[in-house]
């Protein structure tokens, strides 16, 4: 009988995979290719990415349809992917400033340095839902694409724009140049912490800070940035935005036998940077200060809640739980993990939990009855 | 494949088509075996790791899991239970998961095993010198329900400044008449740290305390280790002239093997019934106890 | 300024000094009461205390007065080790016979010595004091902090402070918020004086109480430390709690010790000039 009960739980397990893989597979729609899933839900798989901590559109795009649509599912798909992978060379340090931009835009100033790019965004697209026929939304969409692509209107294509157009300067630089801006820039250059190899826990260094935003859920770090403006939790102050770029960064390694750095691609990410006005007590009241953020792919929200809070955090100093918040409660994965964990058997909890409601009614009625006898 | 890519990676890594012993790869397990000596070597003390992301989700056993597969060799045999129910759909997962990545065998007899991993609860029997105990830890922090901040939480460890704690179980007595903590009662081990006992039930306190087997707590999620190494004391938090209780429940035996010696659950109804919650134990004293 | 001293000190304060922010010799000398000013005009520090000295016997209470930003509370907070110290020593009889100065320990050794050897009474209860949990309970911290693991001990030992402090003992499950003013003092003295502690520091202990309720927790004050031989010192902006609890006081003035004196001296015949105007506009 034992071992019929274990294979009962074991059959269980493995019927309700085989559902979820055949209803997946099978569903009566056609099925979704990969570059379907790039090519037509990008903001999605720029999410995936950059909670899973992964460059690579192609897997992103595999664990979103594994994982039909449930991103934080997706997430966790591409983590565990991360895990089994080797580590054989390490990235030598980014230069920001090489940010190839397809995207820029600086909310501090009328006429900054270098283009307002206004590019690829729906910030002023009207919200109104497109109900096209779907056969006629598709004969527009194949019109287009043969357009496009016979004009070869190919963001990754060499730009044809300066270089000062593609890089432009950053306000931060004239903001310096005018000495408006208080300069907590290291020449120490210590080795950033790795958050997937220690736990980082409060008081943590920077870096620690913001690669671990750079990997929070997307909600979640909203939510913390809009909790600590509005909410319960605190007051932290707005930010005025710097920079908000979308664009291009080169990723090199050096070379085992050389020592030199070897490009070995691109990736596309989100930079932003917060401009902060001090007014506190102790700080520099006739100086600015600055946030910084970072993400894969295209999710401004994010990049935007990372580098107000990296500020927030900075001028808290560890005065109240912001930083606790932002290190122990933002990771999607960790979570929703825990929530959902709710729903395992809990019967031996609960069992002494019951347990321990009839111990103290028992010890009420004791004493109520003790109460009577040496009243009398 | 470029020339400088398979170069890097013949340098580096090797055969990359293997799947490793025990899913995790050597540098990994090399971790987790370095925070397991260290909380060994201080019984009690939460050690920090860095919890790789596994096949389970984060609250649903990454830790113990890792723990196992960082202590599991060839020569192993392993039982998984949860709630004490080798069939439990999670420690099915979690077993199968286990036995395809090292191809030892399991048992749901503890004596025949010589890792077990659990979720909240210990064997009523059959553990001894050459076990290993490797209980699943949603929540490590004995002391989050008396503090909040992570700083005040490490001091508190650092200093063996425990009495907020020690209030609340006053403030608990006074208000209660009883100790109400249920499952994951606060225990000191070695005199020293105070941990939390994951959630069992208080019933498996006692056995924690001097034990013959190696007992190791897996947290995944907070992404800490910690141990009560064999014969340490491990006392529950109580004073002196407040007796720790477990739970009882008088009269109540099991339905299938009449015992009233195990750690029982209730089957509600009309009439409750009563039955082992340890099911091997069950099974095995079946029509009565031996 | 010549602190007084006194036979077999059991607190003893030599130089000790706090500056908010950086600070020179400069900073020093522009500042303090002949200056007027607590402030370092060239940096903007502020120094809050300076070359205060005093020494307290067992049984016997010190006053420190001044008005507010004088310092006096600055000092007591480095004493209790709520506030680091810039510069000097704080001695205790009963650590290393006196000879180690107690602000060059760690701060968790500091943080030991509140559990029995400095006690501290806030002006304000609730920092003394955790407000959600009952008077019992707040006696029972620094009792199990002492080691204490006996729950009728604990039971018998805070009715008694509580009773001593006159909290009615009906009380004693009661949550510290459901307390008056008055109440929520008395159990803070009762908390202080849970492990016997050698040294009492007493911060406006009556400040914000209404006046008959203050006299009530005064009269208490002055007979616990009598009884219990404390060594005690009593910050306060009062003359009248001065009067009562103390019998020699200091002075301070923008962060210096501008008089010390017997109690009675400085309240019929005071010689500094800052001392005066307190004095009689105390008496008006």
């Amino acid at each position: 009988m034992g071992y019929a009960a274990a294979r009962g739980g074991l059959d269980a397990i493995e019927a309700a995979e085989q559902l979820v893989r055949l209803k997946r597979m099978a569903s009566p729609s056609a099925w979704v290719d990969r570059d379907q899933i790039v090519g037509r839900l990008r903001l999605a798989v720029d999410r995936v990415m950059g909670e899973g901590g992964v460059w690579d559109e192609d897997l992103a795009a595999v664990a979103i349809r594994q994982s039909e649509g449930d991103l934080i599912e997706a997430v966790h798909l591409l983590r565990s992917f991360r895990s089994t992978l080797p580590r054989f060379a390490y990235g030598t340090d980014v230069d920001a400033d090489e940010l190839r931009v397809i995207r820029r835009i600086v909310p501090a100033f009328r006429n900054p340095p270098g283009p307002q790019l206004l590019g690829r965004t729906s910030d002023y697209t009207s919200r109104l839902l497109e109900l096209t026929d779907e056969s006629l939304a598709r004969e527009e969409a194949e019109k287009l694409q043969t357009q496009l692509w016979a004009d070869q209107l190919d963001e990754d294509a060499p730009s044809t724009a300066s270089q000062e157009h593609q890089q432009p300067r950053r306000l931060l630089e004239t903001l310096r140049d005018m000495n408006l801006m208080v300069d907590r820039r290291r020449t120490d250059d210590p080795d950033p912490f790795d958050i997937t190899r220690s736990p980082a826990r409060p008081p943590a260094p920077r870096s620690a800070r913001l690669s671990s935003m750079a990997r929070a859920e997307t909600g979640a770090l909203v939510n913390q940035w809009y909790r600590n403006i509005l909410g319960p939790d605190g007051y932290l102050h707005e930010v005025t935005l710097g920079e908000v770029r979308h664009g291009y960064l080169p990723v090199r390694v050096s070379h085992p036998i050389t020592g030199n750095p070897v490009h070995v691609g691109d990736v596309r990410v989100t930079e932003v940077e917060a401009i902060e006005d001090l007014n506190g007590i102790d700080e520099d009241r006739d100086r600015f200060d600055v946030g910084y953020g970072l993400c894969f792919g295209h999710n401004e929200k994010k990049a935007i809640a990372m580098a107000n809070l990296d500020i927030a955090c900075h001028r808290d100093g560890g005065q109240t739980q912001v930083e606790q918040s932002l290190l122990l409660t933002t990771d999607g994965l960790d979570s929703s993990g825990f929530l959902e964990h709710l729903k395992l058997p809990h019967y031996v909890t609960f069992r002494s939990m019951m347990e321990r409601k009839m111990a103290v009614r028992n010890a009420k009625q004791k004493s109520a009855s003790d109460d009577k006898g040496t009243s009398k | 494949m470029t020339t400088l890519l398979s170069q890097l990676l013949d340098e580096t890594v090797g055969d990359t088509s293997d799947v490793p012993f025990a899913l995790l790869d050597e540098y990994s397990k090399r971790e987790i075996r370095r925070a397991i000596l260290t909380a060994v070597a201080v019984p009690g003390y939460q050690v920090p790791f860095g919890s790789r992301e596994m096949p389970v989700a984060r609250g649903w056993g990454s830790g113990g899991l890792q723990v196992t597969l960082g202590v599991v060799g060839p020569l192993d045999t392993i039982k998984v239970i949860d709630q004490g129910d080798d069939q439990g759909v999670n420690a099915v997962n979690l077993r199968r998961l286990i036995v395809s990545s090292t191809g030892i065998p399991e048992t749901t007899v503890a004596a025949e095993s010589t890792i077990v991993q659990t979720r909240h609860r210990i064997p009523e029997d059959g553990l001894d010198t050459e076990h290993i105990l490797v209980l699943q830890v949603p929540v490590p922090e004995p002391l989050r329900g008396v503090e909040r901040d992570m700083r005040e939480l490490a001091r508190m460890h650092a200093e063996a400044d425990y009495s907020k704690m020690w209030v609340s179980l006053y403030e608990d007595k006074v208000r209660n008449g009883v100790i109400t903590q249920s499952t994951g009662y606060p225990c000191l081990v070695n005199n020293r740290y105070v941990i939390a006992t994951t959630p069992i039930p208080r019933w498996d306190i006692p056995k924690l305390d001097n034990a013959p087997f190696l007992s190791l707590f897996g947290a995944g999620r907070e992404k800490r280790i910690y141990a009560v190494p064999p014969h340490t004391k491990v006392e529950p938090l109580t004073f002196d002239d407040v007796p720790f209780e477990v739970e009882q429940t008088s009269g109540a035996t099991c339905f299938r093997c009449t015992s009233s010696s195990s750690f029982l659950v209730e089957i509600p109804g009309a009439v409750s019934r009563w039955v082992c919650s340890d099911t091997d134990w069950c099974e095995r004293h079946e029509g009565g106890l031996k | 300024m010549n602190p007084i001293t006194t036979p077999e000190w059991v607190l003893k304060v030599d130089g000790l000094g706090k500056v908010f922010g950086p600070f020179t010799d400069e900073s020093i000398a522009k500042t303090g009461s002949d200056r007027g000013t607590s402030k370092d005009p060239a940096t903007g520090s502020i120094v809050a205390a300076w070359d205060v000295s005093f020494e307290v016997a067992a049984g016997e209470a010190l006053g420190v007065v001044g008005e507010s930003g004088s310092g006096k509370s600055t000092v007591m907070r480095c004493i209790a080790g709520d506030q680091s110290t810039s510069v000097g020593s704080v001695f205790l009889r009963t650590i290393d016979g006196g000879n180690t100065n107690i602000l060059n320990m760690s701060a968790s050794a500091r943080r030991q010595l509140r559990i029995d050897q400095i006690a501290v009474v806030y002006q304000d209860p609730a920092e003394g004091l955790d407000l959600r949990v009952t008077a019992g309970g707040n006696i029972a911290a620094p009792l199990t902090a002492a080691g204490l693991r006996n729950f009728g001990a604990i039971r018998h030992r805070a009715s008694e402070l509580l009773s001593r402090t006159e909290v009615p003992l009906n009380r004693m499950d009661d949550v510290v918020r459901s307390f008056s003013g008055g109440m929520r003092q008395r159990v803070q003295l009762a908390k202080a004086l849970a492990n016997r502690p050698p040294i009492v520091l007493l911060d406006e202990p009556t400040t914000g109480l209404d006046a008959s309720v203050a006299a009530g927790v005064l009269d208490l004050i002055r007979g616990l430390l009598e009884e219990f031989g404390l060594a005690a010192v009593v910050v306060s902006h009062d003359f009248s709690v001065i009067e009562m609890l103390t019998t020699r006081c200091i002075v301070m003035n923008h962060g210096r010790v501008v008089e010390s004196a017997l109690t009675d001296q400085l309240l019929e015949d005071p010689h500094h000039p800052y001392s005066q105007k307190l004095v009689s506009a105390a008496r008006s």
